[in-house]
């Protein structure tokens, strides 16, 4: 299958909705089968469940505030973002040690949370849980938004060790790891979501988000399955792909794969962004409220 | 008490700490192997080898050995390598594998068979250590670092069974499943070689040796010595609150060693040799480089306070002398008399029994490591031994 279609995107903003003020979130936990979840909830219209994924593991809730990309969609939708296990307050990241665990993770937090036919926004590996979500409960999926997805395997495209680039250093920062995740590594949003010096609470949150993306992640290649790509052809849900042109860990490879894969799958490039899209290009929210409300 | 010579057989040939940085993030994991050289791998061999067979002539206890993966700090991937040569090259030592790193093995029955054949092989000498592995292993052999410690415990659990419990049986483990666990041989010693686990000072790992009977050895290259002597004290507690009595010999201080003339020779001579071992070999994961510490392999609480702790070793103020500098983190390193008296104080202060000493660290020539190892085995072991107080009861550690 080749590409369905590939929109270049300059960031216009003409079908976004209104900018009324999302306001704050909410805080809210919810018990999932025994364990415990944390999540921000807040803004009026459709339930969109958000996913979040590498670069928002320590930089969605902090100030328990939205980040610019959420608060824009929650102008438009009732956005509820869960903490995955072992990230931020979410506990029991322990039983979780591949992605079939976060899964039905999802599917239980789904029912717990009353979400059916509902549209699900995920960003990296939040992408990839989406996608396996809708193939394995497609009644509970209305439409896909994956942004920047991991999980897709393209043999011979190598992609750069995550883990080793974020290893810590004794002494300067995170200059590596920003590089590895943002088109602009030294521009003020790459800086504000990983800084070279980290305050102790960023820290925790870091390492700890760390830790849980190890336990899916860490076999090598990190965050790939070998398996995905076979089965994207049976996601049944009208599905955006939107994937930032200079993504290092999501190589022009899988995007083409993720577009082409999945059945009238639309594929959007972002130049100039890199892994981090939600944060580096927030404008991107009036891409996806255009594919959420517009038609079949 | 027991003596025994440490050696890690270290690639000498890097440049100096501050050349090295200048050109490399770290000695580990991604140090090119093209900086090793075969032909000079076989001279080191055949050398460092040597400068362990001579702890048995000289009256030591016993030698040791350990594993490391895909770096320059130690040459040793299959420590069961060297210590099967040390079995016909010795005959009376105790030879100490410090240790395997169990979570890299799959199955780590491999371990069992191992450390079995060791120990027949060497007619009952052999220490199991047993060990997790350092995080910039994780990185090389691309084990999962999040479970690391409860796998490595199954393991340990694993191996002991497959020492102890007549075969064939089952093992169904969280980490391990094995229909049939019977290793050929079994170990010579009886019910099981002693085992012994390195630490940095992780209170969970102090009480885990303390509950089964097994060996802690602090880990104190890089520390200042309180931060051993905390760890002593951590552990005799721990015994006290167990309501075990002690075993002096299950207490040991890992710590380099060098015997000259004078302090003042001493220090002249060890200081670059230090600098090179604790500044290019060790950068991966102590110095300003990376630090090759995994996700998930300490809690993020732990990994915050230990960069911290680097941060401020790096960048806290330096001693202006050069003895002072080199006795901050190694004190055991001076004349005779100095480094007795010393080690004496810290055996009967901190109730120590066993002493691993690294002998030959970084880039010490073997001229000088052959003149430190025999004036310490000569010179600070024998007075150590006969004044070492061992009652321990008055100290309230029996």
């Amino acid at each position: 299958m080749g590409v369905n279609v590939v929109d270049r995107h300059a960031g216009s903003p003409s079908r976004a909705g209104s900018p009324t003020r999302a306001g704050s979130p909410r805080r809210a936990t919810l018990a999932v089968s025994g364990r415990e979840v944390t999540l921000l909830r807040g803004g009026d219209g459709a339930r969109v469940l958000y996913l979040h994924g590498l670069c928002d593991i320590h930089a969605v809730w902090p100030g328990e505030q939205w980040t610019p990309f959420l608060a824009r969609l929650a102008t438009s939708f009732d956005v509820v973002a869960p903490a995955l296990p072992g990230y931020n307050a979410s506990a029991g990241l322990e039983d979780f040690d591949d992605v079939e665990d976060y899964v039905w993770h999802l599917v239980d937090l789904c029912h717990a949370a009353g979400l059916t036919d509902i549209d699900v926004v995920g960003h990296s590996f939040g992408g990839w849980f989406a996608a396996e979500l809708a193939l394995r409960r497609p009644e509970l999926v209305r439409r896909l938004v994956l942004v920047d997805p991991l999980g897709v395997h393209v043999r011979g495209v190598e992609v750069p060790p995550f883990f080793g680039a974020v290893a810590p250093r004794g002494i300067g920062g995170a200059g590596e790891a920003r590089r590895l995740l943002f088109a602009e590594p030294e521009g003020t949003v790459a800086l504000d979501a990983l800084p070279d010096v980290m305050t102790t609470e960023q820290q925790l949150l870091w390492f700890g988000g760390l830790a849980g993306a190890a336990r899916l992640g860490w076999k090598a290649p990190h965050f790939q399955s070998r398996k995905l790509t076979d089965r994207l052809g049976r996601v049944e849900v009208p599905t955006l792909v939107i994937r930032g042109e200079e993504d290092l860990l999501v190589p022009e490879e899988a995007g083409r794969v993720w577009g082409g894969s999945i059945p009238g799958a639309r594929l959007v490039e972002i130049p100039d962004a890199g892994h981090c899209l939600p944060l580096e290009r927030p404008e991107i929210a009036a891409e996806v409220e255009g594919f959420l409300v517009g038609p079949d | 008490m027991n003596f025994f010579s440490f050696h890690l057989m270290p690639w000498p040939h890097l440049a100096p700490p501050r050349e090295f940085l200048a050109e490399n993030e770290a000695a580990w994991v991604t140090l090119s192997n093209s900086n090793y050289d075969p032909a000079r791998g076989k001279e080191l061999y055949d050398r460092y080898i040597s400068e362990l067979v001579v702890a048995e002539e000289l009256g030591l206890d016993g030698v040791v050995v350990n594993e490391h993966h895909q770096n320059a700090y130690g040459l040793m991937p299959s420590p069961n390598l060297v210590a099967a040569a040390l079995t016909r090259e010795t005959s009376r030592v105790k030879i100490c594998v410090l240790g395997n790193a169990l979570p890299l093995y799959n199955p780590p029955t491999r371990v069992a068979e191992e450390m079995a054949m060791l120990d027949v092989m060497s007619g009952g000498r052999l220490i199991a250590g047993l060990v997790v592995g350092g995080g910039p292993e994780y990185y090389s052999t691309n084990v999962n670092p999040t479970d690391a410690r409860p796998r490595f415990r199954e393991a340990v659990d694993l191996v002991i069974q497959a020492w102890t419990r007549p075969g064939p049986f089952a093992f169904d483990g969280e980490f391990y499943q094995l229909p049939y666990v019977n290793p050929w041989p079994r170990p010579l010693q009886q019910p099981h070689p002693p085992v012994w686990i390195p630490g940095l000072g992780s209170p969970s790992t102090i009480t885990y040796c303390v509950e089964h009977g097994f060996g802690y050895m602090g880990v104190a290259y890089y520390a200042p010595p309180e931060t051993f002597a905390r760890q002593a004290v951590a552990y005799h507690d721990a015994v006290a609150a167990s309501g075990r009595t002690f075993d002096p010999e299950l207490l040991g201080w890992l710590t380099t060693v060098y015997v000259a003339e004078t302090d003042e020779q001493a220090v002249e001579e060890a200081a670059a040799h230090l600098a090179y071992f604790q500044g290019t070999l060790a950068a991966g994961f102590v110095g300003p480089g990376k630090v090759w510490m995994p996700p998930g392999y300490i809690d993020p609480p732990a990994l915050v306070q230990f960069l911290a702790d680097l941060r401020g070793m790096v960048q806290g103020p330096r001693p202006t002398d050069a003895a002072t500098a080199v006795w901050k983190r190694s004190p055991l390193i001076g004349s005779p008399a100095t480094v007795r008296e010393r080690l004496l104080n810290y055996v009967n202060e901190l109730g120590l029994g066993t002493i691993l000493a690294l002998l030959q660290f970084g880039s010490l020539p073997a001229d000088l490591t052959a003149r430190s190892t025999h004036l310490y085995a000569t010179e600070v072991v024998p007075y150590v031994r006969e004044h070492a107080d061992n009652h321990f009861a008055t100290k309230g550690w029996a």
